[in-house]
């Protein structure tokens, strides 16, 4: 049975010609990014907010590599913080870290991917690769 | 707001007790805690009580069991600073002039909680959690930034453990009565990179109680009563405001808080209870609670200060990492441990002299916020 594509949740992401994206909004009075994005400005309390797309490069802020199951995943994945350019801390899984140690600083690349399946859903999500050193030219 | 004092403190032996009911341990605590207050039962006139997984009513239903019943009862959770959050509840009630004698019980079967021999789960629909996110990870996601920035290395860290698993061994009251050294901390299991699992709290079951009144009639009951000087609740502030996860600014702000409304600094701290759930946290937190400067704690456990014997000796009890967390009980205890302390009453692990001491929790974790909640403490006696 082929199982359907579904998001972990609506409005977090989206891929178009532009590659993948997360979906933040920005306040137009105090000029803080929010993600995932919100209605109002957590900050000033005003509703003056305006739709931010985060992609590109990003830098890794912190990583570790979780040696135990959780809910929906089996052990070793690795997670972390990575930090766009916007001033946002994104948090997330960490693709291809078995191919390449990671470090605080490196360049980093969000990929639209699967987190986890289910018995008739393949749940999608964002994750974080390495740039590779040819990427980054 | 009038000054409170605690006049008795009680505590169950920490461990894996899976064959002990909770009102059985709740009760067993108040009663170390009526006792040592000397106060009746029928001079109680409000209690609260923190679990998390205890179940409702929790504090009826241990008090029903010390000839206790008719009173105002509270029953709390607030994650790991439960206890504290509960103890709290009980000095505001008494500060505020509401009521004069009141009584705080922490209690906690984790070992026949839904997550016995688990993780503490985030709540289902927490984005992070989702990600794959959980209790250790949080904080290896932290510790690495330390390492990163100011050079701290896993053998400081380890020795954070060491040092409490040597303090529980002291300690009557704690799980675990075993010395470990670097190697064996450093080298047992991976649990999220870099923290293997001797460099976190088990699960314990246990039960804590302190009972509190007005200093204007504390001498009534014992010569030696312990003035609460300062108390602080908090929660985080957004992820988005956090300076460094290197740090806790949650930590940093409510321990500031705290020294402002004791009318002292870290400088006065004799002796301190810090919420180690893990090794790196306690590192963390003498930095946070200023016993000395950001990135310096590696250099403060090297020189030994925090021991028994050092300058500002650092959870005396042994910790949340040898003493055990009995997640809700936990707030409660730390603050009989300084009581025992501030009486000179803490047999072995005695701090020598100490007059003045800090109990610091931290609880919970919710996606965008730096923490759940903070709670500080300050004791004089």
């Amino acid at each position: 049975m082929k199982r359907q594509k579904t998001p972990l949740r609506e409005g977090l992401f989206t891929q178009d010609v532009g590659g993948a994206a997360l979906l933040a909004s920005r306040c137009n009075i105090c000029g803080q990014v929010f993600f995932p994005r919100r209605e109002r400005c957590l900050d000033c309390p005003n509703q003056d907010m305006e739709s931010v797309l985060l992609r590109g490069t990003c830098r890794l802020y912190t990583f570790t590599i979780v040696n135990m199951p959780t809910e929906h995943y089996d052990p070793p994945y690795a997670i972390g913080w990575v930090e766009f350019p916007e001033g946002v801390r994104v948090f997330g899984q960490i693709k291809g870290w078995e191919k390449q140690p990671l470090k605080i600083g490196m360049n980093m690349e969000l990929v639209i991917d699967t987190l986890w399946e289910e018995e008739d859903k393949e749940i999608i999500g964002y994750k974080f690769g390495p740039l590779s050193e040819d990427d980054k030219r | 707001m009038r000054d409170v004092a605690i006049i008795g403190v009680g505590s169950t032996v920490f461990g894996k007790l899976p064959e002990r009911l909770v009102r059985d341990m709740g009760s067993e605590a108040v009663w170390a805690a009526i006792n040592d207050a000397n106060v009746s039962p029928k001079e109680i006139e409000f209690a609260y009580c923190s679990t998390t997984f205890g179940g409702a009513v929790c504090g009826e239903r241990i008090l029903t069991e010390v000839g206790i019943s008719g009173i105002e009862v509270v029953n709390v959770e607030n994650a790991c600073a439960g206890g504290a959050t509960a103890f709290r509840g009980v000095w505001n009630a008494i500060a505020s002039g509401l009521y004069d004698i009141g009584l705080v019980v922490g209690v906690e079967s984790m070992t026949t909680s839904p997550i016995a021999r688990k993780l503490i789960p985030p709540e289902a629909g927490d984005l992070a959690g989702d990600m794959g996110n959980n209790m250790p990870a949080h904080f290896a996601l932290s510790m690495r930034r330390h390492m990163e920035i100011y050079g701290t290395t896993l053998e400081q860290f380890a020795k954070v453990s060491v040092k409490n698993h040597h303090n529980g061994c002291l300690n009557p009251y704690s799980q675990y009565k075993k010395e470990l050294s670097i190697e064996e901390i450093l080298n047992s299991r991976m649990i999220c990179d870099p923290i293997t699992l001797l460099q976190c709290c088990p699960n314990t079951d246990g039960a804590a109680a302190a009972i509190l009144c007005p200093i204007s009639i504390a001498r009534k009951y014992t010569p030696k009563p312990i003035i609460v000087a300062a108390s602080i609740l908090k929660m985080g502030d957004y992820a988005s405001r956090w300076e460094d996860m290197a740090s806790s600014d949650l930590s940093s702000r409510c321990a500031r808080e705290a020294y402002e409304m004791a009318g002292c600094g870290p400088e006065d701290i004799d002796v301190c209870e810090c919420h180690d759930a893990f090794a790196y946290s306690e590192l963390s937190h003498y930095e946070e609670l200023g016993f000395c400067g950001y990135g310096e704690g590696g250099q403060l456990i090297d020189v030994g200060a925090t021991e028994i014997t050092g300058r500002i000796p650092v959870n005396p009890s042994g910790g949340l990492l040898s003493r055990g967390h009995p997640v809700s009980a936990t707030g409660v205890e730390q603050v009989a441990e300084i009581v025992w302390h501030l009486r000179d009453e803490a047999g072995k692990r005695q701090v020598a002299g100490a007059r003045v001491g800090l109990a610091h929790t931290m609880g919970g974790e919710v996606a965008g916020l730096e923490a759940g909640a903070c709670a500080i403490h300050i004791l004089k006696r």
